[in-house]
């Protein structure tokens, strides 16, 4: 019946005993089958929504139901789901063999021995730790351990696989390369899972979806490419991105946008992006760097201070009212450092928020 | 570089002078247990016995029920140890890892009564145990002791240092808090429920006052009390009495240069959070 | 997980139980009885009578004159031996554990027992200790049967037995040192007196500290080896008697319960105070 809300959080809040909101009416759903990535800064809540989820945390008001059915009052064991943390939470007396085989081997899922470890090395063998069965935590690597954590958490064959930022230990190649892993291993496996980062690169690349998080409160809640496409408000449009978004300070005077050294027609924007009718005062007015394009005749005319070179591209860094701004341009551009340069914006590409955050176009 | 060695010297000496001071009285107790009388009290006092006295054993053992005595106190330490260790890990695994109201209020009151001094309290625990017609009986010697704060307090410092992911994962799959007690906690804390094991065992064995107030009959004394008792009967024969404290000491003496490290580590971590 | 998990009272139960009845009871229970006199199985309500007794007792005021003179005695000599015990091992010589294994060993074994060896050290006649000092052409007193050596014997004994823990704690503390600090100081071509005085020292205020209150706590419980010295006695005369051999006696022997727990409460009361004076003291140190 609930293929498409397999996991629904219905006016989710929890508040903490020293009064602090940490989360702040969230409503979301994922489709079973899919892998939703929760993303946010450090401390906007995405673990106190995953800990809920998991029922280590109980939630001050709202509702939580898996496959339909109200899971707030179950307890943990009894929620069908698997859990990765952050530190793996291997334990350290024991094998990696009776890591994994420990779920079978307590409480009401309780099953015979040999039973267990049948089905621990069926899961072994898929994520391909069998080689140091015998061996203990301590040993391994770092990805090692993440993948016996994995293994640990499928074992018990749960609906949901929940993990929290799962990567964050791991060197940088090696984050690359597990995380491939890990949307490989949960889509053949056919698990539903939410995944806690704070790496929107890692959110983009893994996810289905993403939920972005700040303060307790749903941000987005959509397609990767959307958050960087149509950013739903300022914070969006700043989190997202890499370099990040520049951003121009502007007032609405007389039909025309104006900073402090350029002015534009609010008639050369694309009128069907607009959301409503802007009254005049002050605005922001974003744009991606790759969307800033030196022109013979721009916009405005900057003095670049540095430029950075990324593999393919090049970063023209300038100043502009006292904030860093980064313009993208192809390797061929011949433009150095000292350079004035006069820069055109993609208005098509641009947004304006309001000084709350709000996007208007 | 030559007034280093002289202060290195200088220190082996006055180490060397404290650790003859510190071992003496050990290696005498010993050595004067095997010596005759006229030995143990000649003047120039006798440093090795001329031939090892160990008739003085079997007169010890004829004399008081030094078997008896050592039973005793073997049975008391052990079920103090091992009741207490399981009291006080159930009580730090709930202060640590389970949430609950009232979790402040029972934290304050038991930090409060680690200050009290046992010799404050022992008369009229002396006095409770009398009315509960406990009096010479092994429940009397032990009931006070079946839990202990203070290693209640060392457990929860020990269990607050292993990560909460460890008891959240164990929850996610599927383990009981008693499964969790057992097969996690109890195997990844064993040097520290070890350490605890073993100072409370040695105290127990040094008991002195509290088996002195609950105890007068011979057959139920432990080994400190049996020894002053032997000591005021036996008067004047010194090296009986030094055979005896031999006995009483001896076996705490070994434990310890087994699990010399364990011990030592033990006191150090316990005393300075306290 | 929910909330307010009532199963922690489960496993706190025996504890609770246990402690109600022969930690938190006991107190009370002693200060009531302070207010009543008569046997333990006929008390009669007298209000202070008992401390007014306990303070016209010359008994109790040579009891507690003894214990303090023992606590401030000992303890500063105790603490200054095992300092320099401590910084020697830890700083000039290999063999560190051996030492330390070594200078441990009187905290795991029994006082009764070792104080009826020092019963034998201490003797006037055929104790080594005299045989020593007859060699340097020192008095050799009668440590054991002259009433007033009673007090120097027991604080002698009591420096031995109180080596032990200082040293071991001592030693942690200064290994806790961060060596680098004397890595730096080595540079700049401090003595090793400098160092110990400018580094060492001000970093083991703290444990310095705990270790004054430990040991003054400690010694104003002194019941045990004095008992074991002069075999069951405070000493010829009572001359050595303690606080807590004043309160065993009038609590087992005379049979007065009322009066032990008046000076158990006053003893309880100086205990308490000592420690929220290293409360107060460990509060200053952490707060600078």
């Amino acid at each position: 019946m609930s293929n498409e809300k397999f996991v629904e959080v219905k006016n989710l809040r929890k508040v903490y005993d020293n009064g602090y909101e940490a989360i702040k009416d969230v409503s979301f759903s994922v489709k079973k089958g899919d892998l939703v990535c929760l993303l946010g800064p450090s401390g906007c809540g995405k673990t106190t929504i995953l800990n809920m989820l998991a029922g280590l945390l109980f939630p001050t008001s709202g509702d939580i139901l898996f496959d339909g059915k109200s899971v707030v009052k179950t307890e943990p064991k009894d929620r069908q789901i698997g859990y990765v943390f952050q530190n793996y939470a291997l334990y350290p007396h024991m094998t990696v063999l009776q890591n994994v085989m420990f779920p079978l081997t307590v409480g009401k899922n309780k099953i015979a021995k040999d039973e267990a470890e049948k089905i621990a090395r069926k899961y072994m063998e898929l994520t391909q730790i069998t080689d140091f069965a015998n061996q203990r935590p301590g040993s391994l690597s770092g990805g090692q351990q993440q993948r016996v954590a994995i293994t640990r958490a499928l074992v018990q064959e749960p609906k949901i696989l929940l993990m929290d930022e799962p990567l964050s230990n791991l060197d940088a190649r090696l984050r690359l390369k597990i995380r491939e892993e890990i949307r490989a291993l949960v889509k053949k496996v056919g698990i539903t899972t939410l995944f806690v980062t704070h790496d929107q690169e890692e959110a983009l690349s893994i996810g289905d979806k993403i939920i972005l998080f700040n303060d307790g409160v749903i941000q987005q809640d959509d397609m990767g490419q959307n958050f960087y496409l149509e950013p739903n408000n300022y914070f969006v449009a700043n989190f997202v991105g890499n370099p990040v978004i520049d951003n121009f300070e502007v007032e609405l005077k007389d039909g025309k946008l104006v900073g402090s050294d350029f002015a534009i027609d609010l008639a050369d924007f694309d009128q069907d992006r607009f959301k409503k009718n802007l009254d005049e005062g002050k605005y922001t007015l974003s744009i991606r760097p790759e969307n800033l394009k030196p022109v013979e005749h721009g916009h405005l005319s900057v003095k670049i201070e540095d430029v950075e070179l990324i593999g393919r591209e090049r970063i023209l860094k300038f100043e502009h009212d006292n904030m860093q701004h980064r313009c993208l341009v192809d390797l061929e551009q011949p433009i150095k450092a000292e350079d004035q340069v006069e820069l055109q914006l993609r208005l098509d590409r641009a947004f304006i928020f309001t000084p709350e955050g709000e996007r208007v176009y | 570089m030559k007034k280093v060695k002289v202060g290195v010297i200088f220190a082996y000496l006055i180490l060397a002078i404290f650790a003859i001071i510190t071992v003496y009285p050990f290696i005498y107790m010993i050595l004067g247990g095997l010596m005759t009388f006229q030995e143990t009290t000649k003047i120039p006092p006798t440093l090795w016995p001329k031939s090892p006295q160990w008739s003085n054993y079997a007169k010890v053992f004829a004399q008081a029920p030094f078997a008896r005595y050592f039973l005793n106190t073997l049975i008391t330490a052990s079920v103090t140890t091992i009741i207490s260790l399981f009291n006080s890990l159930l009580g730090a695994f709930a202060m640590v890892n389970l949430r609950f109201k009232g979790k402040g209020v029972v934290q304050v009151i038991l930090l409060s009564l680690l200050m009290v001094p046992g010799e404050a309290i022992i008369f009229t625990n002396y006095n409770t145990i009398a009315q509960m017609g406990l009096l010479n009986t092994y429940v009397g010697l032990v009931l006070p002791f079946l839990t202990s704060i203070f290693y209640m307090y060392y457990l929860q410092s020990y269990f607050g240092s292993i990560s909460p992911t460890i008891y959240k994962a164990s929850m996610i799959d599927g383990a009981s808090d008693w499964e969790y007690i057992w097969k996690i906690l109890v195997p990844m804390s064993r040097g520290g429920l070890f350490t605890v094991g073993l100072l409370s065992f040695i105290s127990g064995w040094n008991s002195f006052l509290w088996p002195l107030l609950v105890t007068n009959e011979d057959s139920m004394r432990l080994l400190n009390n049996g020894l002053t008792a032997f000591a005021s009967d036996a008067g004047s024969e010194t090296q009986l009495q030094l055979a005896a404290a031999t006995l009483t000491v001896l076996p705490i003496l070994i434990l310890y240069f087994i699990f010399r490290k364990q011990i030592i580590r033990g006191v150090v971590r316990n005393d300075l959070k306290g | 997980m929910k909330q307010n998990q009532t199963k922690a009272w489960l496993f706190l139960l025996p504890t609770l139980i246990l402690v109600t009845l022969f930690s938190i009871y006991p107190i009370l229970r002693a200060f009531l009885m302070s207010l009543q006199s008569g046997s333990l199985i006929s008390l009669q309500w007298t209000g202070f009578s008992n401390y007014q007794y306990i303070f016209h007792d010359p008994e109790f005021w040579l009891s507690i004159k003894n214990t303090i003179l023992y606590a401030l005695i000992s303890v500063p000599i105790a603490l200054a031996i095992s300092i320099m015990l401590a910084w020697l091992i830890f700083s000039k010589v290999k063999h560190q554990s051996f030492f330390e294994t070594t200078f441990f060993m009187p905290y795991v074994t029994s006082t009764i027992a070792i104080g009826i060896v020092f019963r034998y050290i201490f003797n006037g006649d055929y104790g080594m200790l005299n045989f020593i000092l007859r060699i340097f052409h020192l008095p050799a007193p009668n440590w054991i049967d002259d009433p007033s050596m009673s007090l120097a014997t027991i604080i002698i004994f009591g420096i031995w037995t109180s080596l032990a823990f200082n040293i071991v704690i001592l030693m942690g503390a200064l290994r806790n040192i961060d060596p680098n600090y004397y890595t730096i100081a080595d540079m700049y071509g401090a003595s090793g007196t400098q160092k110990f005085w400018r580094i060492t020292m001000p970093q083991l205020v703290p444990t310095l500290a705990f270790l004054l209150t430990m040991n003054i706590i400690a010694a104003f419980k002194i019941y045990t080896s004095v008992y074991a010295l002069f075999n069951g006695q405070a000493g010829v005369g009572n001359s050595a008697s303690t606080a807590v051999f004043y309160i065993y006696n009038k609590f087992q022997i005379v049979g007065t319960p009322g009066v032990a727990m008046a000076a158990t409460v006053v003893l309880f009361l100086i205990i308490l105070f000592v420690t929220f004076l290293q409360r107060k003291m460990m509060k200053k140190i952490g707060g600078q």
